[in-house]
């Protein structure tokens, strides 16, 4: 088997490439410390305190809502100084403007006013100048909704203090079902952006691995070193061994990726706790990755080979690839929806459909549990056209190798399809 | 015996241009074998369709007995036009992948690498990466890489363009030393002094087609000695005009005119003693370079 030595030649100088050892090292730096900087600003940075002032029409609201808002902060990461404002006398519309005025100055970050019809129309102005945050906005609301409920129910004649208990707002403990079936307390947000970052990187490996496998086509075709190769070679040879070399060499990246993953969620979930709530991903997630990975490679690189048979120069190449960084580009733009609705039928659908399938169906399984019946379907289409593909692009590939100058109309690629 | 090479009626058409047509001829094995032709006359090609980089249109091609197969390729050795190296690869790792590549295990591979690095006096380079070599080097390793394997059949393309004369002599002698051993040397080239020097057949293809062909003894024969190198002084237009002149080149300071057969050449001495002051006056047999000259500007 001459492919083998060609497997070799490639797997070995590649690995030997600067570009490699820089790839593999910076990569999963960079993306812990990606990772890492949301997670240590909660350690790191201190709360912020936000001065919250209250301009109360009613003055039945006020002091109370100051109280519940000094309290306790409830998820750490805000703390207020609350205060009423009290015109003392003087015009409550000429003060509200004085108040205004130190929003701008940024003296104070929130001002509400709280009318005198508020129990009848129940409106209230909240004025700021950030947007902050949707969880400030809904946390001030709720102090101040349980607030005024509370004395419409005392109006009615109940008790305030046992109104005041009844409005307390619900609170959800988010769980998840896991593949195992366990129920386990997961921040569900943390597992999103996690699973979106798993998807990535299929699709960065992916992309640069096939670009590579086109990039070292067209190497051998302008140092002309593809006449000596298809002189002692089948083209057959050659094209096995372009992809499995180079394809091998992207495993062997993954797996070095993964026994870093491995080695610093260990000891980091040693060293802080919380971290472990972080890492949801499962030893079968990893599989999967690593089945998507081969299967994905097979059918985009096959197609980059295409590009690389029929180009001359980087140059050319990098105009015609669009045509398959394109297909590539589509499901990561859908990954979103998918992830937020991984069981809908457009989710499914979309998962099925063989370009799509490894980063679309990789997201799916990483953030649910789709029927594996869904799964065996897919990959078995996957399959099917990695066959298709192939069998398409050897043929290209053997009758654009000696292709030089001028770059073949696609209907030409078509008419090689035809004769080779 | 088998031929080494034989080619059937083949054709090759790239768009509309045809490259290759009808092309026919067969090289015998323990020879070396001379193509020749001007740039674009479709050497290139041919060569290309021996090797079966690429298919022919039509026609058949069979090497060493057999249609070309990869297990035939083993016995081939193939220098492109263009030199083809990796020029990241260490020269010894670079050899060793295409000794393997021909089917040779990895050890004798690097040991014939090692012998044949010895003997071109590049040993110290071995381990430096190909881009670091000077270009008299890399044209070096490149026949190396040719004859790495002890090919019996050696498909030299334009393999004289562009080498120094120290690196002339060497391929020269690689393929006299392959000639010996009953291997088969085919070159192509336009550079008719090798081809004087080291073929002794040749097949001369223009424009795609096959022009002439056969030993190179018999060729010149064919043309016979009835020919005349002249060196003069004055307007020598007239004598292309003489009833004995069949074809003429000039090249400038000498001017070589073919006789028709059976003419004398004393008269054509006579006629241009009258009118010229002449310098020399040789009746030889006429050079390949003559022979491809005229074909190839008659055609």
């Amino acid at each position: 088997m001459k492919a083998l030595h060609i497997i070799r030649r490639e797997y070995v100088e590649s690995a030997r490439k600067k570009s490699f050892l820089i790839s593999t090292i910076l990569a999963p730096v960079l993306l812990i410390v990606l990772y890492a900087i949301p997670v240590l600003t909660v350690f790191l940075v201190p709360p912020e305190q936000i001065s919250v002032a209250v301009l109360d029409r009613t003055g039945l609201v006020a002091t109370e809502f100051v109280s519940s808002l000094s309290g306790t902060p409830e998820n750490g990461k805000q703390t207020y100084k609350a205060m009423v404002a009290d015109p003392m006398g003087r015009d409550p519309a000429a003060y509200k403007k004085i108040l205004v005025e130190s929003i701008k100055n940024n003296a104070l970050d929130v001002l509400v006013e709280v009318p005198a019809d508020v129990f009848e129309k129940g409106a209230v102005d909240y004025v700021s100048k950030d947007y902050f945050n949707e969880r400030l906005m809904d946390e001030i609301k709720d102090k101040l909704d349980s607030i005024i409920i509370a004395r419409r129910l005392a109006r009615e004649g109940m008790d305030y203090d046992r109104a005041i208990a009844a409005t307390t707002h619900i609170h959800f403990n988010e769980r998840k079902i896991t593949k195992t079936g366990m129920m386990e307390e997961r921040e569900l947000i943390g597992e999103f952006v996690l699973v979106v970052i798993f998807v990535m990187i299929l699709y960065m490996a992916l992309l640069s691995w096939g670009i590579s496998v086109q990039r070292s086509i067209i190497e051998e075709k302008s140092s002309r070193v593809i006449e000596v190769l298809l002189s002692s070679v089948e083209p057959r040879d050659l094209f096995i061994g372009k992809i499995i070399g180079v394809g091998s060499l992207g495993l062997t990246q993954i797996a070095i990726w993964g026994a870093i993953m491995l080695a610093v969620g260990f000891s980091s979930s040693f060293a802080v706790a919380e971290f472990s709530q972080y890492v949801s991903v499962s030893f079968g997630d990893v599989l999967y990755f690593v089945l998507f990975f081969v299967l994905g490679f097979l059918l985009y690189s096959s197609l980059f080979t295409i590009i690389g048979a029929v180009c001359s120069t980087e140059q050319d190449a990098q105009q015609l690839q669009s045509i398959v960084v394109f297909p590539m580009v589509i499901p990561i733009m859908l990954m979103f929806f998918v992830l937020q609705n991984p069981n809908s039928t457009f989710a499914v659908v979309l998962s099925l459909i063989p370009l799509f399938t490894p980063m679309l169906m990789l997201a799916r399984v990483a953030i649910s549990d789709p029927a594996w019946w869904q799964v065996a379907l897919s990959i078995g289409l996957l399959v099917v056209s990695i066959y298709g593909v192939i069998l398409f692009s050897a043929r290209v590939f053997r009758a654009g190798l000696l292709m030089y100058g001028k770059r073949p109309s696609l209907r030409e690629i078509f008419r090689w399809f035809k004769y080779a | 015996m088998t031929p080494a090479v034989k080619l059937t009626e083949v054709s090759k058409t790239f768009d509309s241009f045809k490259a290759v047509d009808r092309v026919s001829f067969a090289i015998e094995t323990g020879t070396i074998y001379g193509l020749l032709g001007p740039n674009g006359a479709g050497k290139t090609t041919t060569i290309r369709m021996i090797l079966g980089i690429i298919l022919p249109d039509s026609g058949t091609v069979e090497i060493l007995g057999d249609s070309l197969r990869s297990r035939s390729k083993d016995r081939i050795g193939y220098l492109p036009e263009e030199r083809g190296l990796y020029r990241k690869m260490k020269v010894i790792d670079l050899l060793t992948f295409f000794g393997e590549i021909k089917s040779m295990n990895r050890r004798s591979a690097r040991r014939s690498a090692t012998d044949w690095l010895d003997r071109l006096k590049l040993s110290d380079v071995a381990v430096k990466k190909v881009e670091e070599l000077s270009k008299g080097m890399q044209q070096k390793v490149q026949f190396i890489a040719t004859v790495l394997h002890d090919p019996e059949l050696v498909i030299l393309d334009e393999p004289f363009t562009g080498l120094d004369p120290v690196n002339v002599n060497v391929l020269m002698d690689i393929i006299l030393e392959f000639n010996r051993k009953g291997h088969t040397v085919v070159f192509s080239t336009h550079m008719m002094e090798q081809v004087e020097k080291l073929c002794r057949e040749i097949c001369l293809i223009d424009k795609g087609r096959k022009v002439l062909e056969g030993k190179l003894a018999d060729i010149k024969k064919q043309y016979g000695h009835n020919s005349v190198t002249i060196r003069f002084r004055g307007d020598g237009s007239f004598l292309k005009e003489l009833p004995e002149v069949a074809g003429v080149n000039d090249y400038g300071n000498e001017l070589f005119l073919r006789l028709k057969d059976g003419a004398d050449p004393t008269r054509v001495l006579m006629a241009a003693g009258s009118r010229l002051e002449i310098q020399k006056f040789e009746v030889a047999e006429p050079s390949i370079h003559d022979i491809f000259i005229e074909q190839v500007s008659s055609g």
